[in-house]
């Protein structure tokens, strides 16, 4: 277990580094001049130059560079972004939280949602109630989440008025900024209107949680269905039926454990898959984080923006994805042998 | 199997792909969806001939014009046209090329690709081999989509960029389903046999390999390529892909984004086809991986 | 990662309980008691993020809408309904005999904004209106080159070679000497871009060192102080409490910065907004529409017009300019283009300002007599021209493409062949500037209502010089007509130069004025005085919302 854990943090340390050389290689390969990218400076004046110059190695081999970017990456220095002129690390720090917790709701919905309607629809694969929720799962999987967003804002808000297009809360709240968690920023701030702030910026989560949630949820109910449908067809499952159990007691004390095993696997892949949805959902719901911080960064040409967005989700979804394995490893002794 | 009484089931059994068919015909969904599919294809083919206005002409008379079923219509304009007089009809059948045609392409070179590094990370061994499996794991936990937007932020948005991006960006999955593939089938007996028999590395490929991993390589499409069609409207749409006046379903959806109180038909229709193309492929993919699993537990 | 998903966990809880209940309300429609900050606080939702929070910087209507009348003061306010120039912080002004000597006397007790960056320990006096004005005017003034030394509204005016010395003569005092007349002077104090900053919070940055923290952090006397600014996202406003005037009704002012028009439109509909700045005049119908918003329109104060190059022949020649003017079907042009919203120019000044010359014969659409015309100047079977059409959409020209193929259709009954030409609007001005056009559709918003800011950026010889003046024209009767108005002070006198000179132009036609666009803005019924002014920026102070 010890050298499975080991591997696993050496091959972490690994795609870490593969990352920075690709982030540190963006800094060439954009357009413009690489000092500019790196530095985030939209001019540079020419008693700056060589200092910047020295400070940044330009004068030395890329892999002085390399190493020189990687020291600045490690100690926070990550340059300043070229619309705004602002450190980056800062911004990302302010945006960051608004798209985990978008896609921390969105996750646990499909979860919530996806794994009970993914069970219904395996107790009897033929019936009815299992033909309407994989058919709304397939229905589900193939929606494009930017032609449902817009389905349902022209619905709920536009037609029916009952929810707010835009934004994290109304703009009239005040909320300081503690951790950029939106909810728990309400909870801390020791403000007049807590309560309805918290409504108010539940009615702002409610679409985009619903719009992002859906893929995910498709993939949950398809995933743990299959899944169900898989361990019945186990010898132990036969054997347990053989000894007279009846349906459902197989399921709830064999079936029901060994099927979600696998599911638990989903989370790190539904994490990256969610990141990326979010972007597109962050666009049409104008959420302040950082999926439409990074669009908007490829529109303005923003390029050392792009780069240490890249990284930073890059990192975050590979970082969630091998969490999530070694704690599917925890719990699952099998895999332990691959 | 009454209905399929002309060929006889002593025949039926003996090809597998005639099998496959008769598990996947049996199915009404994936029937529908098939039909769906062709006549997405056909409308990317022929579109051409079939759109009644050009596309891209503007009309400074006819500006915004409503659907035909509105008494404001004009029946040679079925869907209206839009903000500068181009007939929007016309604009969604000459699309299919772009968002369904394209993401066609973007999957057979994807699968080829695929199939070339596939191959010889499956049939290679070795300390170069678990390198390679690590980068491609690591490849495979960012979704397309992201890799696609990555490979775009570097290229620039545009058509062509973009269908680069797609197509690597769908790469890692295709090399680890095939290099599996093949490992699976090199670890089965009749192969041994076979090697042991004196045949080469391409011999087992082409005559064992190629002929029992085609169903999977087939299901990998299908699921690419819904994939495929999703990212490039989404990129469209995003403003990193097609690029205005170019008529791809996602581009032409932010467009009329800007007319949704005037013209909320045309985000509708184009979006609508985007879904109808996902779920014919999704439709198909599934009649296909049930019927697979039929014929394999017959 | 572990902490992180309880954490997730027990939210999900409460937020699951907590979205069945908010649904359940949203359902029966049941507001919640709501706080005065938000009851009474205001959403304008502008259409950019400003540039700066210094009107003195800039230019674009977007910043001066968004901190003008917001932020600051100016020592004079322009009457919105009468356009004449009414007490600011000036309560009273005397003007020498020859002139060429202003004193301002201060209201006493103004109290600048008590913001978390800055606490005044005074209230406004002369040295911060010196402190003001000499930041534009000397070189070697601390504050000069932050923000980098533009000041482009006073550059267009020659303020520097205009206004020799600005000085407190006592606490409520200033003395601003000037080495020439000029009658637009007072004009030019009481534009959206002459605010008045403070002096000590100038020296407070000065000892911290933060100097450009002075256009950042804005400190004025306005019925708002600066909260906070998200680059564009929003900019947050209080209710400066200590106001010396009626203190404002909302609590709180909100920016909501929102570029997309549709997206505004929708923000309108869902209330998140309470103003919409500029709709989409092809959405106005949709929007009127709705019981629960209310479409505002104003006369801006702009013009919209065809200059021919007078240098260039056959435009050198009144008489093919006069036949052109008459060949157009201007009304048609307001039906498409501007689908109603704008009035039919008479004259370049729009009939709100006062100089406008009420006397002035319309001018008739008579192909027939066009032709006449034509044939006189020697050109019985027409020419050849070019069009240029501005590629952007500006108030005073929704959709100028559109424009020139019409008039393209109605040149073509007089026998001329017109084609349209458009650039990248970059090469565009620059190649117009070279000069290269036969005639363009262009047009012009003025920065203050004194009629000066229509005709000499617009047709003086030299604005010829400097390239602002598209009809290329440069006649020394004119040149004289508008060079003496600006000379004496007495309104009587000026007006007769001014319409003298509309009369001169409407015979000379080197440019044919075609509408003064309105500007409009949408906004929730329940909102109550709020009126866009014609002169500048949009005040908010007095507006309130009404509760149903």
């Amino acid at each position: 277990m010890i050298l499975y854990l080991l591997r696993r943090v050496f091959l972490l340390a690994f795609v870490f580094i593969a990352l920075s050389i690709l982030a540190f290689s963006l800094g060439y390969l954009f357009p413009g001049d690489p000092l500019q990218n790196f530095t985030g400076l939209r001019t540079i004046s020419a008693e700056q130059l060589p200092l910047l110059i020295a400070e940044y190695r330009m004068d030395q081999g890329y892999i002085q560079q390399y190493l020189g970017y990687l020291q600045r990456i490690i100690s926070g220095d990550w340059g300043l972004s070229f619309a705004s002129q602002q450190l980056l690390l800062v911004e990302i720090k302010m945006l960051l939280p608004a798209t985990l917790e978008l896609a921390a709701y969105a996750l646990l919905i499909s979860f919530f949602v996806g794994i009970p309607l993914g069970i219904i629809a395996a107790i009897k694969p033929d019936g009815v109630l299992s033909k309407a929720i994989s058919a709304l799962a397939l229905t589900g999987y193939s929606l494009p989440i930017f032609w449902w967003a817009l389905l349902l804002i022209m619905v709920f808000s536009l037609w029916l008025g009952w929810l707010p297009t835009a934004g994290r809360i109304g703009v009239l709240y005040e909320i300081p900024y503690q951790t950029g968690f939106m909810l728990i920023d309400i909870l801390l701030a020791q403000s007049q209107y807590q309560q309805e702030a918290l409504f108010n910026a539940l009615r702002h989560l409610l679409l985009p949680t619903l719009v992002l949630a859906t893929f995910p949820t498709t993939v949950m109910i398809r995933f743990t269905r299959d899944s169900m449908l898989e361990v019945w067809e186990q010898s132990y499952i036969k054997t347990a039926r053989a000894k007279g159990l009846s349906r459902s007691q197989v399921l709830y004390r064999h079936g029901l454990r060994n099927a979600l095993l696998p599911v638990t696997r989903q989370i790190g892949l539904q994490f990256s898959t969610l990141i990326t949805l979010a972007m597109i959902t962050e666009v049409i719901f104008s959420w302040p984080g950082i999926g439409r911080w990074l669009i908007d960064s490829i529109y303005q040409r923003n390029f050392p923006a792009i780069q240490s967005g890249l990284l930073i989700i890059s990192t975050l979804v590979i970082t969630v994805n091998m969490l999530t394995e070694v704690l599917h490893t925890l719990f699952n002794p099998l895999a332990r042998k691959r | 199997m009454a209905q399929f009484g002309v060929i006889s089931a002593e025949l039926l059994a003996r090809s597998p792909a005639r099998q496959l068919w008769r598990d996947f015909s049996a199915q009404h969904s994936a029937v529908a969806g098939l039909v769906l599919f062709s006549a997405f294809f056909l409308l990317a083919v022929l579109s051409p001939l079939l759109t009644p206005h050009d596309p891209y002409l503007q009309n400074d008379t006819l500006l915004l014009l409503a659907p035909s079923w509105s008494e404001l219509g004009q029946v040679q304009y079925p869907l209206g046209t839009d903000d500068l007089g181009r007939d929007i009809f016309s604009r969604l059948l000459i699309g299919s090329r772009y968002s369904f045609g394209i993401a066609v392409i973007t999957v057979v070179g994807a699968l080829l690709m695929g199939l070339l590094l596939g191959t010889l990370a499956g049939m290679s061994r070795g300390v170069k081999s678990s390198v390679f499996n690590h980068i491609l794991d690591l490849a495979l936990t960012i979704p397309s989509l992201l890799l696609a937007i990555i490979i775009v932020a570097i290229l620039g948005p545009g058509l062509l960029n973009t269908t680069w991006a797609i197509m690597l960006a769908l790469l890692p999955q295709f090399v680890h389903g095939i290099r599996n593939a093949i490992a699976e089938q090199l670890n089965q007996d009749y192969v041994i046999a076979y090697r042991l028999d004196g045949a080469n590395n391409w011999q087992i490929f082409s005559r064992i390999v190629l002929p029992n991993i085609w169903e999977k390589l087939t299901l990998m499409a299908t699921m690419a390529l819904s994939t495929a069609i999703l990212d490039i409207a989404a990129l469209g749409f995003l403003g990193l892909g097609a690029q205005t006046p170019t008529a791809e379903w996602g581009a032409m959806m932010a467009d009329s984004l800007d007319l949704i109180y005037l013209a909320p038909s045309g985000v509708a229709m184009a979006g609508l086809l985007v879904f109808l193309a996902v779920l014919s492929v999704n439709l198909v993919g599934d009649g296909l991986r049930n019927a697979v699993k039929k014929r394999r537990d017959s | 990662m572990k902490t992180l998903t309880g954490q997730a966990w027990c939210r999900l809880k409460t937020a699951g309980s907590t979205v069945m209940l908010c649904s359940m309300l949203t359902l029966s429609a049941c507001q919640p008691q709501l706080p005065e900050a938000v009851r009474s606080g205001l959403v304008y939702c502008s259409e950019g993020s400003p540039e700066s929070f210094n009107p003195q910087l800039v230019t674009s209507g977007t910043t001066i809408d968004a901190i003008s009348q917001q932020l600051y003061d100016r020592l004079l306010d322009i009457d919105a309904q009468t356009g004449e120039l009414k007490p600011g912080l000036a309560s009273n002004w005397q003007v020498s005999s020859d002139g060429k000597v202003y004193h301002f006397s201060l209201q006493s007790d103004v109290q600048f904004h008590h913001t978390e960056y800055f606490r005044p320990s005074r209230a406004l006096n002369a040295d911060d209106v010196v402190f003001t004005f000499n930041r534009i005017m000397q070189k070697q003034h601390p504050f000069h080159y932050q923000g980098g030394g533009n000041y482009p509204f006073f550059q267009s005016v020659d303020w520097a070679g205009l206004v020799a010395n600005v000085s407190a003569e006592q606490p409520l005092l200033v003395r601003f000497e000037l080495n020439r007349p000029d009658s637009s002077f007072l004009s030019n104090l009481a534009t959206d871009f002459a605010a008045i900053l403070s002096a000590e919070y100038g020296k407070q940055l000065l000892q911290s060192g933060q100097l450009q923290r002075i256009d950042s952090h804005p400190v004025g006397t306005g019925p708002f102080r600066f909260r906070e600014y998200q680059k564009d996202v929003l900019i947050r406003y209080y209710r400066h409490n200590d106001y010396w005037r009626e203190p404002a009704k909302p609590e709180q002012l909100v920016f909501d910065i929102v570029p997309n028009n549709a997206r505004r439109m929708a923000k309108l509909f869902t209330h998140e907004c309470d103003v919409v700045a500029f709709p989409r005049i092809a959405e106005l119908e949709l929007i009127s529409k709705r019981a629960d918003v209310d479409v505002q329109e104003s006369t801006a104060m702009n013009i919209g017009f065809w200059a021919f190059n007078t240098a260039k022949a056959p435009f050198n020649q009144v008489k093919v300019r006069q036949a052109l003017a008459m060949a157009i079907n201007r009304d048609a042009i307001l039906q498409a283009v501007y689908f109603g919203h704008a009035t039919a120019a008479n004259s370049v000044l729009p009939p709100t300002s006062w100089a406008y010359n009420a006397n002035l014969e319309p001018l008739k659409y008579d192909p027939a007599q066009a032709k006449a015309l034509l044939a006189e100047a020697g050109y019985p079977n027409g020419f050849s021209m070019d069009i240029w059409a501005m590629p952007v959409q500006r108030l005073y020209n929704p959709n100028a493409l559109k424009m020139a193929e019409l008039m393209q259709a109605d040149l073509a009954q007089i026998g001329i062949r017109a084609s349209v030409v458009s650039y990248e609007w970059n090469t565009f001005r620059r190649k117009l500037g070279d000069n290269e056009h036969d005639s363009v559709l262009i047009g012009w918003s003025a920065d203050n209502a004194d009629p000066d800011n229509f005709f000499r950026p617009l047709l003086s010889c030299s604005a010829a010089q400097t390239g602002s003046n598209r009809a290329n024209w440069c006649d020394e009767n004119f040149d004289r007509l508008i060079s003496q108005a600006l000379l004496t002070a007495d309104q009587k006198q000026r007006r007769s130069y001014y319409m003298a000179a509309q009369q001169y132009l409407s015979e000379q036609m080197p440019l044919l004025s075609i509408a003064h666009s309105q500007r409009f803005q949408a906004l929730n019924s329940q909102i109550n005085g709020v009126q866009i002014n014609p002169y500048g920026g949009i005040a908010l102070a007095g507006a309130s919302k009404e509760a149903k």
